[in-house]
């Protein structure tokens, strides 16, 4: 066989990628005692604007069907349920949530795969992203991402406009960076007050029992 | 309507059989085979084809001889100037024998004289029929991979178009054709020097999945299924679509026993199940599938479900 | 003047925009529906689309083809139909056929539209070129991936229309349009529904530390924990004979036969085609922009480096393919 074996390359790491993890790794880990109630809104929002800024995209994702597809990095401390379908719709969930398919790499790949900057395809064929279930879902998912030019910084930026002046190097490129620096916000006004914070949500919990 | 009375066509034998057993087994069709055509010729491998040249002759006589109409089969694929002069051999020489066409060179040499189309030419529609007819295909063998509801449309056009459709009943399936030799490979030979090995398996080389399961078959160039194609119950269907030629693709089985069967099942003389459990039986361990026409996994048997 | 014309995929707008701005000549693409070869989900142009991708590329001086190349299905050739003519309509440099009866209605119903012959069509000598040719007034032909760079002479000097090869990209063993390998498993094939071993019937699953790969009932692959890993095309499965386990029809391997331009310029080839409609945008720019810097050091007579594209071959492996006579 006159075949010419490689080896086999990790995918190149920018300095903005390992920053952006390790920024999605706490506010990830901040998120969690607090349950959705924080982020939900501002992944909520976040589908909204992707939606209303690239309708083709979704229009290629509705025509999947009604699905679930569970986005797991495996260097972040839970993981995120991307429902498609009608009414798309993101989640943060723990990594053993059941769904239609999973993808499992990297935080960072897994950004770079959203904004089409690596392929898909070789990361898979290099064991650096594993899939699991409806393996049409995710070949679907890649494809109507990768029909539009994604770029999280410029998709989110309008929306946390004053953020861009956070002392990161790449403040809002990804969405880890928005991940991280939007509980920075939302928490900002309540930071100070987080014990009562907590206080009055733990009273709702008990009043709902 | 009135049904014309269905026609048992064998197609080419596909694999690389010794030249006197090729030979005995084709004396033995004319003398016993309820067949109405014969094709002949070596379709897969132009390797092959000097073993099988100097029969021809005592073959061809003997089936004719026996009343059966002999056509003479194109190969496949040709692609280098030996296959290709083959071919211009063959289309020349042919005199009063019809040719079936396998790939559309052959069509393109045969200008526009009658001719028949064999099951590698792709005809999945009727605009495609009828431009062959039109070129002078008076039978068209279609492709396996074929639905009932595409061989429906395809006969409702053969009929307006007065060419006759034929469908393969019985044997394994071709699935794909290369220039890459799988036998030689799977002995770790080169095609430059395969020593003929694929001569070992008379029908075809077991292709099992890495589960142990039987998948596909290996005949040279030609994949072909492992399951046998087995229409015993769609026979009644094809006949009420108005497809006439029912093909049959020679193994090691007994063939002239396969014949009177699907001879009988097409009379109306034997039925679909018992028929199937016949046949089921003459081709174990290997399995029966149908899958194709019902528009399934080709390896399905819509039977056994 | 340049020795070839590249031809590079699109499966989306994005893709169609790297390839332009990557150094394509040509790009060509599908519509979205099961017309063509690559009817994978979330893949390829709506009518819009593909006039904004006609757009953007005639702005830039580059053409747009469209393959339509499945064969379509009887007593429903309507998808077909006006397949061909929105491609005419919306401004499409050729349609890419492999049907006679589509390029019989598209030579009657379009006569001014340029056709192409498909890889699908597995046109595979001058007889059958010349058919296509003489009938359907088709101008050039893509030729099957069976042919050696020798056949590949012979045949150009035969025939006075163009051809173009593949030069990159996935590899068919088999000669292509004539393979029901995916339908016997999956009941999908290429030549009726635009899928090859189709995502739809492919599920991976681990077992212990191997991973397996699956297609439809059957399995067709499993890998160690630090094998490269492959998609389950059928062809490209592992498999047993003699109860021996080998890659029988062919290893997952990419072509890559840059390193032949200097034999492909001889041979009298047209033009270029790089394979992977379905690839992301990122694959594409990569792909191009390297096909196109060795062809433009190939012209000026500098030397070009044929193994640059190793790294984003699938398995990590790269192949001549039949343009050698080892392959066979």
């Amino acid at each position: 066989m006159d075949d010419r074996a490689n080896t086999r390359r990790p995918p190149e790491r920018t300095p903005e990628r390992t920053i952006e993890t390790v920024v999605a790794r706490l506010g990830l880990t901040l998120a969690q005692p607090l349950g959705g109630r924080l982020i939900q809104p501002v992944l909520d929002l976040m589908i909204s604007t992707l939606a209303r800024r690239h309708p083709d995209a979704f229009e290629r994702m509705a025509e999947l069907g009604e699905a679930d597809l569970l986005v797991d990095p495996s260097d972040l401390p839970a993981a995120f349920l991307l429902h498609v379908g009608q009414k798309p719709s993101l989640r943060v969930v723990e990594r053993s949530t059941v769904a239609t398919a999973r993808v499992r790499g990297a935080f960072a790949a897994l950004l770079d795969l959203f904004e089409g900057r690596i392929d898909g395809d070789a990361l898979f064929f290099s064991r650096d992203l594993t899939i699991e279930g409806d393996t049409e879902l995710v070949v679907g998912m890649r494809n109507a991402l990768d029909g539009e030019d994604f770029d999280i910084a410029e998709d989110f930026g309008s929306l946390f406009g004053p953020l861009a002046r956070l002392p990161l190097r790449r403040p809002l490129t990804s969405l880890a960076g928005v991940l991280g620096n939007l509980h920075e916000v939302l928490l900002a006004p309540a930071l100070r007050r987080l014990e009562q914070v907590e206080r009055r949500l733990g009273r709702l919990e008990e009043g709902k029992r | 309507m009135t049904m014309k009375k269905a026609e048992l066509t064998l197609g080419p034998v596909l694999f690389n059989w010794a030249p006197e057993v090729w030979r005995d087994f084709y004396f033995r069709i004319a003398d016993e085979a309820p067949i109405e055509t014969v094709v002949l010729g070596e379709v897969v491998c132009s390797k092959r084809t000097p073993f099988f040249a100097e029969q021809i002759p005592s073959v061809v006589e003997r089936l004719q001889a026996a009343g059966k109409q002999v056509v003479l089969a194109s190969p496949i694929l040709a692609t280098t100037e030996r296959e290709r002069d083959g071919v211009r051999e063959l289309v020349s020489s042919a005199g009063d024998f019809l040719i079936e066409a396998n790939d559309m060179g052959c069509v393109a040499q045969l200008g526009g004289r009658p001719h028949w189309i064999g099951p590698f030419v792709n005809v999945y529609n009727e605009a495609t029929l009828a431009w062959l007819a039109r070129r002078g295909a008076v039978s068209v063998s279609l492709a396996g991979e074929l639905t009932e509801p595409a061989l429906s449309a395809l006969a409702a056009q053969a009929t307006l178009l007065g060419c006759e459709l034929e469908v393969q009943v019985f044997g394994r399936l071709p699935l794909a054709i290369s220039v890459r030799c799988y036998h030689a490979r799977a002995h770790g030979l080169h095609k430059d020097n395969c020593r003929y090995i694929c001569n070992e398996d008379p029908d075809g080389l077991t292709v099992d999945t890495l589960d142990g399961e039987e998948f596909l078959s290996v005949n040279g160039l030609q994949t072909l299924s492992h399951t046998y194609v087995g229409l015993t119950h769609e026979i009644a269907t094809l006949q009420g679509m108005g497809i006439r030629r029912l093909r049959l693709s020679p193994h090691t089985c007994d063939m002239v026993a396969v014949a009177a069967l699907f001879r009988s099942l097409a009379d109306g003389v034997l039925g679909a199940a018992e028929a199937r459990a016949k046949v089921l039986e003459m081709v174990a361990p290997a399995k029966l599938s149908n899958g194709f026409f019902h528009d399934r996994e080709g390896v399905i048997d819509t039977a056994a479900l | 003047m340049a020795s070839f014309e590249l031809i590079c995929p699109a499966g989306t707008l994005a893709a169609l925009r790297a390839a332009v701005d990557a150094g394509a000549d040509s790009v060509y693409v599908g519509f979205r529906d099961e017309t063509n070869a690559r009817n994978f989900p979330g893949l390829n142009f709506s009518r819009k689309e593909l006039a904004q991708g006609v757009a953007y590329a005639h702005a830039r001086g580059k053409q747009v083809f469209v393959a339509i190349n499945t064969y379509p299905t009887a007593g429903n050739a309507g998808a077909w139909h006006r397949a061909v003519d929105d491609a005419a309509d919306n401004g499409a440099d050729a349609v890419i056929l492999a049907d006679l009866g589509l390029l019989d209605y598209a030579a009657r119903s379009r006569p001014k539209l340029r056709l192409h012959l498909s890889v699908q069509a597995s046109a595979a000598n001058p007889e059958a070129i010349g058919l296509y040719r003489d009938a359907f007034g088709v101008r050039r032909v893509v030729l099957p991936r069976v042919l050696t760079i020798n056949d590949i002479a012979k045949l150009t000097s035969e025939i006075d229309i163009d051809t173009e090869v593949f030069v990159f990209g996935g590899m068919c063993p088999m000669a292509e349009g004539r393979c029901s390998l995916s339908s016997y498993a999956t009941g999908r094939s290429p030549n009726r529904n635009g899928v090859c071993s189709p995502a739809s019937h492919v599920r991976y699953e681990t077992r212990g530390s191997k991973l397996v790969s699956r297609l439809g009932a059957f399995t067709i692959n499993t890998f160690d924990e630090e094998e490269p890993a492959g998609y389950p095309t059928l062809c490209k499965g592992r498999f047993t004979t003699h109860d021996k386990a080998s890659y029988l029809f062919e290893e997952p391997t990419s072509l890559n036969a840059l390193h032949l331009l200097p034999d492909l310029k001889a041979a009298g080839v047209k033009a270029l085609k790089i394979e992977g409609r379905q690839r992301g945008k990122a694959y594409i720019a990569e792909v191009v922009s390297a096909c196109r810097l060795a062809l433009d050091r190939f012209d000026r007579g500098l030397p070009y480096d044929a193994t640059v594209l190793d790294r984003v071959t699938e398995g990590g492996k790269d192949t001549a393919g039949a343009y050698g006579r080892a392959w066979r």
